[in-house]
């Protein structure tokens, strides 16, 4: 399983450049998640590894 | 109460949410938006689905209220957002930027508003474009109030919700900061929250 401190949770790349977030799942306040900057400007779908949650 | 109960319980009555148009979206939907999507009207209007407009607005709070409320920027460009902006910031305690966005506020360390926020609220991703590109630059998590017709770029949690109508601002902003304030435990429930809808609503 990909490390999810460092990796788009959305196509698991690793997170290290511009355009890219982290923060801490909105829903269940557990989980790292990440998104790289290509994820978020196509809207990609992610889903936290521990709730399901699926944003954005 | 029963965990389904509660479950299907939405932060105001449904009256509330309807009578104020929190639900009724635009002419257009966007690809991204389809899925808060609940209708379309014979009129050719989106109607949100005012479940997830529910759920989602209990779901920000969370986030919100995880951080400190000075790391926390909020801002409209849009003129009926605001009030409900300020009235948020002033109940938060966070920094909040009604009406044109300085270039910089984000980035430019030399100017006077600089700051540096951890996390962006914006009224409208499509007419907050200044404060969202700042925020990308910032690698800063964005929660974008998104109408029907809205895009989610970049934004990391949408809001479902009518971000053009007065009422509907004033709602959504007021709900966000009732449960901001409880999850905080700065106070203890809903009778306990003295703001007014009315109070958040734009002046004509
Ligand atoms: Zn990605
Ligand atoms: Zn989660």
């Amino acid at each position: 399983m990909p490390d999810p401190i460092s990796r788009c949770t959305s196509c698991g790349i690793p997170l290290s450049r511009e355009h890219d977030v982290m923060f801490i799942c909105p829903n269940c306040n557990n989980v790292q998640l990440g998104r790289c900057g290509n994820c978020r400007n196509q809207s990609a779908i992610y889903i936290c590894p521990g709730c399901g949650f699926e944003g954005p | 109460m029963t965990e389904e109960q509660k479950a299907s319980e939405l932060l105001i009555d449904e009256d509330t949410y309807l009578t104020s148009g929190v639900h009724i979206g635009t002419q257009q939907k966007s690809a991204d938006m389809k899925k808060f999507i609940f209708k379309v009207r014979s009129d050719g209007l989106y109607v949100l689905d005012i479940k997830k407009t529910d759920e989602r607005l209990r779901t920000a709070a969370q986030m919100i209220s995880r951080f400190k409320p000075e790391e926390v920027l909020v801002v409209s460009a849009r003129q009926y957002g605001q009030r409900p902006v300020r009235q948020f910031s002033n109940l938060i305690g966070c920094h909040s930027f009604p009406g044109r966005f300085v270039p910089g506020t984000l980035t430019n360390p030399a100017l006077d508003v600089y700051i540096e926020p951890k996390i962006l609220i914006v009224t409208d991703p499509a007419a907050d474009q200044q404060a969202l590109k700042e925020a990308i630059n910032s690698r800063i998590p964005i929660i974008g109030l998104c109408d029907a017709n809205n895009e989610t770029k970049y934004v990391d949690l949408a809001i479902p919700v009518n971000n053009k109508g007065r009422r509907s601002l004033a709602v959504a902003y007021w709900l966000l900061a009732r449960e901001v304030l409880k999850l905080r435990g700065d106070i203890t429930g809903d009778d306990d929250f003295k703001a007014e809808i009315k109070d958040f609503e734009a002046t004509l």
